[in-house]
């Protein structure tokens, strides 16, 4: 376990000072305040500071400190914790808890009523005397699961859509990670009792909804690791020389460059126009799939133009290149990838709507 | 590498886009415009067309969208003009786009001439001209490019000759498109010679019935006549048709860059293409693959217009968004390009200019080939990128 996510995991609190030179340490600091637990991020190597707006905030403001999030590789859930968990809690109803969270999506779990009703309309068991569940089953690369405070997990139960949370200690933990090194942990839950205080049966629209949640987090992620791609690339081609004159006189250096920082417009476009819609609401489905399609879609480009214009030195570690690059790579299979999300955006789509669908906003 | 030695992380403002909330008038326009759409493709005259900006001229339908007050819709009511903002413009131009709307008449006047001349005309110039071209009634031309001079336009050699009340032009102009059916054309020459070449450019009113204009037809590959060579063999210009100063040409036509960079016409000009490959899909249902492919396409579209918006939110704003225009032009004209290619591989169907007008292998044919072309006019994309990089550099 890395020693950031141990901090994490006791204290919520991680103090890394360190240079950036590697995965197990970042430019980045990340605090979990106990005042409203309203998670602070503070960059050690800026002056600036960027707070997590509180749980109140617009989608626009917690868009905006996920994406810098992302453009700052930040050792910590925020975006999980503040565009998905928090909201999907609150709208089940279910107290929020302090500190990091995490979720997951619609596992493959066996879900039965602890206490079943003894009298049952419909099918047997499709009522319980409580909504007290046993949960049996392995929720997969769950995000931070090992740092995280609670784990909402939402799962199609034989009687419906149900959200329930629970703690990383009450399963059994097997460490994963993703390419960028951020833990993505199976948990395994053996029987486990989940009692009624943490369970909701939703409404497939709100299981729906924390899928779109999912994906508009992970794209406002990609967005700001995209802008890292074209800060860092756009430092190296004009402090590096070669030839004689810096990197970003050549032609052919510029010609690339451009298109590195057009990709990164287009997703950063993508994911500022779910700004001003709520999630959950009507309008979000298609700019949300719109915007992880395109911030998946790009992400290969933009990381292949990034470690071109760094050359060799970009393949290493010595550069703080590979937290971007890394986490592009991981982020756009998460969530959904490009393919699962275009077709979602596709199938709905007739020669007479597709206009009309594209102008919905603004 | 230590910390110390990294450089400050350079910030992308150059390339910032703003937010872009279209105003209520603008929705209300959208379903206006939507309709009128639908009752001219009922008559005919929306035909669906790629590239219906280059090559639907149809000047009855102009003059139905200037009724509407849809020409021109930007210029101020005491010259004839509607008086609407630019994101309003915008929505008109881009539904018309969509429907593969023949604008391509009104469309430099609407779009260039019209501006230019309420930004840069005298206020004899203003009276004439603008309540015309809002009208529907006057139709213009640009004459910039040369032989020699595309991308480099500094290096325009069409000369302005002073003379007793006015200039006589002598020299070529190339690609100006509609010059053998439009009236009037704003013509780029030398008026005077400097060590710097992009001084001494000035812009004139030339109207194409005058004496001494002779017009070449200049050949697509599709064989169409949208382009002509406009020979200037020494056509006289009378002093009160000098656009803007002496001198300033150069100045005044890059100011317009950002206007005639970042429209919707720049993603657009294959759009109706997808819409038919939509029909065809509808026709045999699309399989998984044919939806992504779809689906990828679509969340480009989404995303350049949404840039482009924001361009024209910047321009609505009164700022001059010339790096952010670059760009647009640079994504949205390969997207154009791209488009062809895609919806030829989602459904191979072999492109056939002799096919039965508006059939998918027709349009398909069309759009591709009009496509070398959208890379190339208003600036080629290397130029743009040059632009891009430079932009962020300045910052």
């Amino acid at each position: 376990m890395n020693t950031h996510t141990a901090a994490l995991m006791n204290t919520h609190t991680i103090d890394t000072n360190a240079p950036v030179i590697s995965a197990d340490a970042y430019d980045t600091t990340a605090f979990y305040t106990d005042a409203g637990a309203v998670p602070t991020v503070t960059n050690t190597t800026a002056p600036d500071a960027v707070a997590l707006p509180s749980p109140g905030a617009s989608t626009a403001q917690l868009l905006a400190a996920a994406q810098e999030a992302g453009r700052r590789s930040v050792p910590a859930p925020l975006a999980e914790t503040a565009l998905v968990a928090r909201p999907l809690l609150r709208r089940a109803g279910l107290p929020v808890p302090d500190g990091p969270l995490s979720y997951t999506i619609a596992p493959e779990l066996t879900i039965r009523y602890a206490h079943p009703a003894p009298s049952p309309v419909g099918s047997a068991g499709c009522l319980g005397d409580d909504n007290t569940l046993l949960v049996t089953g392995t929720l997969r690369r769950v995000p931070w699961a090992r740092a995280a405070t609670a784990v909402v997990v939402l799962a199609t139960a034989p009687f419906g859509p149900v959200l329930f949370t629970l703690t990383p200690d009450q399963a059994s933990l097997t460490p994963g990670a993703n390419l960028a090194e951020e833990p993505r942990d199976d948990l395994h839950l053996a029987t486990l009792e989940i009692p009624a205080s943490h369970v909701r049966r939703i409404s497939p629209e709100l299981l729906d909804e924390a899928r779109l949640r999912a994906a508009l987090a992970r794209s406002a992620l990609i967005a700001g690791a995209a802008e890292r791609c074209v800060d860092l690339t756009v430092a190296h081609t004009t402090a590096r020389t070669q030839f004689g004159r810096p990197l970003s006189r050549f032609q052919a250096v510029k010609q690339e460059e451009a298109r590195l920082i057009e990709e990164t417009a287009l997703v950063r476009t993508a994911v500022q126009a779910a700004a001003p819609l709520d999630p959950g609401g009507p309008a979000a489905h298609v700019v949300i799939a719109a915007a992880k399609t395109q911030a998946s879609a790009s992400a290969a480009e933009i990381a292949r133009i990034a470690h071109q214009l760094h050359g060799a030195i970009g393949i290493t570690q010595l550069n703080p290149l590979h937290l971007a690059t890394t986490r592009l790579w991981s982020w756009r299979d998460e969530d959904g990838d490009e393919t699962y999300w275009a077709r979602r955006l596709a199938r709905p789509l007739t020669a007479t709507t597709l206009w009309p669908t594209l102008t919905t906003t603004p | 590498m230590s910390p110390s030695t990294l450089s400050p992380t350079p910030t992308l403002s150059p390339i910032a886009f703003p937010d872009v909330a279209l105003p209520e008038s603008a929705r209300r326009l959208r379903a206006e415009v939507r309709a009128f759409a639908d009752e001219e493709r009922a008559r005919g005259t929306v035909l669906g067309r790629p590239d219906s900006w280059l090559a639907g001229w149809d000047p009855g339908f102009s003059r139905r969208c200037a009724e509407r007050g849809w020409v021109g819709m930007a210029l101020p009511t005491e010259y004839g003009g509607a008086g609407r903002g630019f994101l309003d413009r915008y929505v008109v131009i881009e539904e018309l786009l969509a429907a593969g709307a023949p604008v391509s008449a009104h469309w430099v006047s609407d779009r260039q001439a019209g501006p230019s001349i309420l930004q840069h005309g005298t206020e004899e110039q203003r009276r004439f001209f603008l309540p015309r071209i809002a009208a529907g009634q006057c139709f213009f031309s640009i004459g910039m490019s040369e032989k020699n001079s595309g991308s480099d336009l500094a290096s325009v050699a069409t000369r302005a000759e002073r003379t007793a009340d006015g200039w006589r032009l002598t020299g070529t102009k190339m690609w100006t498109g509609g010059a053998h059916v439009n009236d009037y054309a704003i013509v780029l020459a030398r008026t005077d010679d400097a060590e710097d070449k992009h001084a001494g450019l000035s812009q004139f009113i030339v109207d194409l019935r005058a004496p001494g204009v002779r017009i070449e037809p200049i050949r697509l590959m599709s064989g169409e006549h949208r382009f002509n060579a406009v020979h200037l063999e020494g056509v006289d210009v009378p002093d009160g048709m000098l656009l803007g100063e002496r001198g300033s040409g150069w100045k005044q036509v890059t100011g317009e860059l950002a206007f005639e960079r970042s429209g919707p016409e720049r993603y657009l000009s294959t759009f109706p293409l997808l819409v038919s490959l939509l029909r065809e899909l509808e026709q045999r249902s699309a399989t998984a693959e044919q939806l992504v492919q779809v689906g990828i396409l679509t969340a480009r579209l989404h995303s350049v217009r949404q840039l482009s918006l924001g361009v024209a939110a910047a321009l609505d704003a009164g700022h001059s968004p010339d790096t952010q225009a670059a760009l647009v032009k640079d994504l949205g004209t390969r997207l154009e390009g791209a488009l062809v290619d895609t919806v030829r591989s989602i459904l191979p169907t072999p492109a056939d200019s002799h096919a039965t007008p508006g059939s998918h292998p027709e349009l398909l044919a069309f759009a591709l080939l009009h496509s070398p072309g959208y890379t190339l006019r208003g600036g080629t994309n290397e130029i743009l990128r040059g632009i891009i990089t430079r932009g962020l550099e300045q910052h």
